[in-house]
């Protein structure tokens, strides 16, 4: 009867320390996520503030871009596709002016 | 051969396909017309490669045939024949035309050297009523350029999209529009730019009692067919531009008058601008309250004019090319018409005031 018991409190003994390994891992889990939805966050936080600036960036480049191409309409060349950099001859173009308008 | 027909009707035949036959630089076998006599008929047959037209006349033909003759100096003798019965006969590659107790005797070439029309293979067709395709050609060919480096705007756009038929033209500086329903029960689609050679030849040649006009085309060419014409032609390759990215959808100003009372005084106008720049003849609208004032002072003369106006939406002032404003005059289908305009640099738009199937867009001339 008392190898029994012996038995049963070797048993009772492993699964009290299953259950702290248990215990510890969850915790260890929970950090673990906790740490990744930190860094998501963090990841996440970077590329916003760099789309900004590229967004900036474009629309700085995009004005400077239609100013180019409104002094280079009104110096007298076409700027639509159909004619680009040829000079306009008798005035105004159509397709210019609505690219022009366009954005 | 030998067939016998009516001076009419060979001057007829010669005049239908004059505007197709080859000009001076190319083999003269080419700059010639190529006649066929069947039963019942004679057809004429012109071609410069670019556009072909053929035309069947009546003719009592006695024996059938061929024959290529020399365009001009058989047209020529055509307008010059007495209006009588003429009997035309083949003598080898030659014509003999006879009439009364005369005769002319004309040299020829081989007919096989004639390069025959094409057949569309595979066309796809529809028909509309020939009125509808002539007005839609007056109001738009207008805008077509005359002179211009890249083909396509020396041609018209011809757009078929559900049961709408389009037909635009524009030489960048202005851009005219007329579209007309259309039966397309297979629902059809098609668009290609056909060159305004082409679209001014079909309504030279369109008479009032041709009914419909049946227009066959495939990827590379279309045909027209009315009356005993029929006319092909080779499309312009290219990529015609976004016409609808250029029209405005609203406006400012919207001005009512009497397209009469317009063209004439733009006429008178344009009279003194002419004589004064070698430039473009410009003409200045003064639009306030309901009157139109014309103004224009040159080292010549002055003139100034006044036209009662039906006017929604602001005041403005704003100059024209002339010539754009009465080209599109000239040919609107109504006594009155609608101006919208958008500012003195901004596109404006002539309508008439009853039509949504037609505007034409012109941009005004910047002046300092
Ligand atoms: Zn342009």
């Amino acid at each position: 009867m008392s190898q029994l018991t012996q038995a049963i409190s070797e048993v009772q003994e492993r699964l009290g320390s299953l259950q702290d390994e248990i215990e510890r891992l969850k915790r260890y889990v929970e950090a673990l996520e906790e740490e990744n939805i930190r860094l998501k966050r963090e990841l996440c936080a970077v590329p916003e503030q760099e789309t900004n600036r590229v967004i900036a960036n474009a629309e700085r480049l995009q004005g400077v871009g239609r100013e180019n191409l409104m002094k280079l309409y009104r110096e007298g060349f076409h700027v639509c596709h159909l004619h680009f950099g040829q000079p306009l001859e008798d005035g105004d173009c159509l397709f210019c002016r609505a690219f022009l308008r366009r954005d | 051969m030998k067939t016998h027909c009516s001076k009419d009707a060979l001057l007829t035949g010669v005049n239908t396909v004059q505007k197709a036959v080859s000009g001076k630089n190319v083999e003269p076998d080419l700059q010639s017309i190529f006649l066929r006599a069947e039963a019942g008929k004679l057809i004429f047959l012109a071609t410069d490669m670019e556009i072909g037209i053929r035309c069947e006349v009546p003719a009592e033909t006695e024996t059938e045939g061929t024959l290529l003759l020399p365009a001009k100096l058989f047209s020529d003798i055509v307008r010059k024949l007495p209006d009588t019965q003429i009997t035309l006969e083949s003598q080898a590659e030659s014509a003999n035309l006879e009439y009364y107790q005369s005769q002319i005797f004309l040299k020829g070439y081989d007919p096989e050297q004639f390069p025959l029309l094409p057949d569309l293979l595979d066309p796809v067709s529809f028909s509309l009523p020939s009125e509808s395709f002539k007005t839609m050609i007056r109001e738009t060919l207008i805008a077509a350029a005359q002179e211009e480096s890249r083909p396509i705007f020396k041609g018209l756009l011809l757009e078929m999209e559900g049961s709408v038929l389009r037909l635009i033209a524009t030489d960048t500086h202005r851009l005219a529009y007329s579209q007309s329903g259309i039966d397309n029960p297979n629902g059809l689609d098609f668009s290609g730019i056909v060159p305004s050679k082409t679209m001014s030849e079909i309504y030279r040649l369109l008479k009032d009692d041709d009914d419909s006009i049946t227009v066959r085309f495939t990827g590379s060419h279309v045909s027209f067919q009315f009356g005993a014409v029929h006319l092909l032609t080779r499309l312009i390759e290219g990529q015609f531009p976004n016409y609808k990215q250029v029209i405005p959808s609203s406006c400012r100003t919207k001005i009512r008058l009497l397209v009469k009372d317009l063209m004439e005084s733009v006429e008178r106008a344009s009279l003194l601008a002419r004589e004064s720049s070698a430039g473009v003849s410009l003409v200045r609208l003064e639009i306030s309250g309901d009157l139109l004032k014309i103004e224009h002072t040159t080292d010549i003369g002055k003139i100034s004019e006044q036209l009662s106006i039906e006017k929604e939406g602001a005041d403005i002032t704003i100059s024209f090319n002339s010539r754009f404003i009465l080209d599109v005059l000239r040919v609107l289908p109504s006594d009155q018409m609608r101006f919208e305009l958008s500012g003195p640099q901004s596109a404006a738009i002539i309508r008439t005031p009853a039509d949504e199937n037609y505007l034409y867009l012109l941009l005004p001339v910047r002046t300092n």
